[in-house]
């Protein structure tokens, strides 16, 4: 009798924890949605699998409980940013949210386009969710606070790009064998460059002799399309030791390792040659391939390993509808030059790109108090697991122990534990708010390096003094 | 006096609808031609600065280059059209089966929104995956990468070009031909004209205000293309196809570079302007002039 009051009691405690953890507080909202029911709040963001979700199964649940309708449009990268910016600056109060890609906060907030969420709540209590808590949020969050320490952005998406390869290739007994024949060591995920090189040539090889679609990486990189200046920049020059674009911003914001800097310093130039030479023998359509195209990349078979950005590896790893490897892959840290390692252990340099977005409140919102219900509603621990296997994305701590989480991580081959355990290794977008405006600039002798029409040592010498040219004009560098 | 009235009446709400969405807009992208202004510069203020941004583009390489690359697209562009669209408004004027069905597929492209045109052509060009290279390769052996080969992109940009646009010109020389009167053919016809000297001095000479309104429209859109050739090439490899609308894109739009983009909209226009006005002296004002 003991023991089954004692088990009742285990079960009635453990159903109120997970009660108070994963509850949606449905009667907060419909009261506090009342005072809008009827409003339209209308939102810009860049298609992504996780924003997808939000347009089609968040907003009309929001709908649902509080009689407000969300309008989500979401659109290209560039034509996302387009539309903010013009909305933002014109003061036009067209879009109640704008999608805030980590790239771009600091640019937003040296502008004043957002709105205090934590200031906004302190003043409106009666707008605040009983459960919303930015404690529960990861630490990514953090790359979206003002100087002054406050939330300016929602955590909408959060992900790492990670060494995505294929363990049914690297498991093949016939394929390793081979590799041991060729190379002299056994096949496993790269840890250096050299090591990645050696895998990527030997599969590009296999292919040609098997006849198969299949080669050694992916690479982004676009002959005309910023994704591929992205991708040398922040996912690339890292890994050898280039951090923040090779710009020192604390020295007057040097380019040149004259000035300080280290976009053309040793360094940046053998990363480019390492990259180049990956593309020169990956897939055929890695010259127009920007983010998603390599995503498709992977999901075809197309490669056997590559840097992928995250919000897709669930989909390629687990959606036969739209992959062939499904169950097929795994994920690593990058390949690493000697002491990138350490330098981001120490929190004085990162060893890749740690990306994701937030959904902000513009200043010049119609609707603000109603948008400050649905951004909290973004954040509804209820609602994380769904939206974390639909769009490989993570914002709240507790989402990691979700069963739903857990149950895909095995599939990802420890995705999300990467992420959790692994992700202070990964850096964003530096602190800069002229992105656009310096990539742009550079952008296309970028290029120019990618067809061959300048020679990487040169184009690097280019760019940088053409970024410091930029910086002064643009008023940063004095 | 009161027709007058009535005719300024009638014109008023197209003269104001030109004012608030052609002359405002373009006064203002005067104005701010004049000043440097970089929201997200370290001053985002606009500061006026002269003729400063004129004077850069004068100098800007980049300028420039998309500058030839469009003179090249043009060229070719709009004469394989003319080209292209009077031989099928001349076999389109005869008649055979399936005519009917032909012509409607003919003029499917024109419906269709540039940014769809270009993103089905990068499907069907994409290297190793799209139709037209895996067609390419394994039946002529020809490597097509228009991510990699400048000429090849430039060509394609301007074949996909032809293809979106030549039924309009098709269209419009068939209405010319069918608006001509038959007299004069079976004149020449009597007097013993062959094919080609009926075409050189009848045919031409009557449906030459019609090819010439048709060339001066589709250079103008030529000249300003970005849609296409944004989704199909972004302007790459390298600076290939980075034609003047494109190049006004990235200054103006992820650049936010609005002084100088501003300044750089405004030359195109007035040689744009310059362009049509020298057809126009050239080919138009002298015949006209013979007239009088």
């Amino acid at each position: 009798m003991n023991k089954v009051v004692r088990l009742g009691a285990s079960v009635l405690a453990l159903s109120l924890v997970a009660g108070s953890a994963w509850a949606l507080d449905e009667e907060f909202y419909k009261q506090a949605g009342s005072k809008f029911s009827g409003v339209t709040l209308r939102g810009v963001t860049e298609s992504t699998p996780a924003s997808n979700y939000v347009r089609n199964v968040l907003a009309p649940k929001f709908e649902e409980l509080t009689g407000i309708r969300v309008d989500i449009e979401t659109t290209s990268w560039d034509q996302m940013y387009d539309k903010a910016i013009k909305d933002m600056e014109a003061k036009t109060g067209i879009y109640d949210m704008v999608y805030i890609e980590q790239d771009i906060v600091y640019a937003y907030l040296a502008r004043d386009f957002l709105v205090d969420l934590t200031a906004k709540l302190k003043e409106k209590p009666d707008l605040k969710a009983p459960d919303f808590d930015e404690a529960k949020l990861t630490t990514f969050a953090n790359y979206f606070r003002g100087a002054n320490g406050d939330l300016y952005g929602m955590p909408m998406e959060a992900f790492i790009k990670p060494y995505v390869y294929r363990t049914d290739l690297f498991n093949d007994p016939e394929i390793m064998a081979a590799f041991k024949e060729k190379t002299g060591r056994d096949l496993a995920p790269a840890k250096t460059h050299e090591e990645y090189t050696q895998i990527a040539d030997f599969f590009t090889q296999w292919g040609k002799d098997h006849k198969l679609d299949l080669w050694g990486s992916t690479a982004q990189a676009h002959t005309g399309h910023p994704a591929s200046w992205y991708e040398f920049f922040e996912s690339v020059a890292p890994t050898f030791g280039v951090y923040n674009w090779g710009i020192d911003a604390a020295n007057n914001y040097g380019a040149t390792v004259e000035h300080g800097g280290l976009m053309n310093s040793p360094q940046a130039k053998e990363a480019m040659k390492w990259w180049l030479h990956l593309r020169d023998i990956g897939p055929p359509e890695s010259v127009q391939s920007t983010w998603s195209e390599v995503a498709t990349t992977m999901a075809a078979g197309r490669a056997a390993q590559g840097l992928v950005y995250g919000e897709n590896v669930a989909w390629i790893a687990s959606d036969p509808n739209q992959s062939k490897v499904v169950g097929k892959i795994s994920v690593a840290l990058p390949p690493l030059s000697e002491g990138v390692l350490k330098a981001a252990e120490e929190g004085k340099g990162y060893i890749g790109y740690y990306d994701g977005g937030a959904f902000g409140l513009p200043v010049t919102s119609k609707n603000p108090d109603a948008t400050a219900l649905f951004l909290q509603f973004l954040a509804e621990e209820d609602l994380q697991p769904d939206w974390a296997v639909a769009g490989s994305r993570i914002t709240t701590t507790a989402t990691y122990e979700s069963p739903k989480v857990t149950e895909l991580n095995d599939k990802l081959g420890n995705y999300f534990g990467m992420l959790r355990d692994d992700g202070k290794l990964f850096g964003g977008a530096p602190p800069y708010p002229f992105h656009a405006q310096l990539r742009e600039a550079t952008a296309p002798i970028f290029y120019d390096i990618l067809t061959g029409k300048v020679d990487p040592d040169a184009g690097l010498d280019q760019m940088a003094a053409k970024a410091e040219q930029e910086l002064t004009d643009l008023g940063y560098r004095k | 006096m009161q027709s007058k009235f009535l005719g300024w009446a009638l014109l008023a709400p197209t003269l104001l609808i030109l004012a608030l969405f052609g002359v405002v807009p373009f006064i203002y992208v005067l104005f701010v031609s004049f000043h440097q202004w970089n929201p997200f510069g370290a001053n985002p203020d606009m500061l006026f600065n002269w003729a400063g941004n004129y004077r850069k583009l004068v100098f800007d390489a980049q300028f420039l280059a998309s500058l030839g690359v469009t003179a090249a697209f043009v060229f070719f562009a709009v004469l394989s059209e003319l080209v292209l669209g009077y031989a099928l408004a001349q076999a389109l004027m005869r008649d055979f089966p399936g005519k009917a069905f032909f012509r409607t597929i003919h003029t499917l492209p024109l419906i269709m929104a540039p940014i769809i045109v270009g993103s089905v052509w990068k499907l069907m060009t994409t290297p190793s995956i799209g139709i037209i290279p895996n067609i390419l390769s394994n039946w002529l052996g020809y490597d097509l990468n228009i991510g990699q080969s400048a000429w090849q992109a430039f060509a394609t940009t301007v074949i996909m070009d032809i293809w979106h646009w030549t039924p309009l010109v098709t269209l419009t020389l068939i209405a010319a031909l069918v608006s001509l009167p038959a007299d004069p053919f079976e004149q020449a016809q009597i007097d013993g004209a062959n094919r080609r000297q009926i075409f050189w001095h009848i045919t031409l000479p009557m449906i030459r205000p019609a090819i010439l309104a048709t060339v001066f429209i589709r250079m103008m859109d030529a000249m300003r293309t970005v849609d296409e050739v944004l989704m199909l090439t972004g302007g790459g490899p390298g600076s290939a196809t980075r034609y003047v609308g494109v190049h006004i894109f990235k200054e103006v739009f992820p650049r936010t570079n609005y002084g100088y983009g501003s300044a750089v909209s405004v030359i195109v226009l007035y040689l744009t302007i310059v362009v049509c006005w020298l057809m126009y002296v050239g080919l138009i004002a002298p015949r006209n002039k013979g007239k009088g």
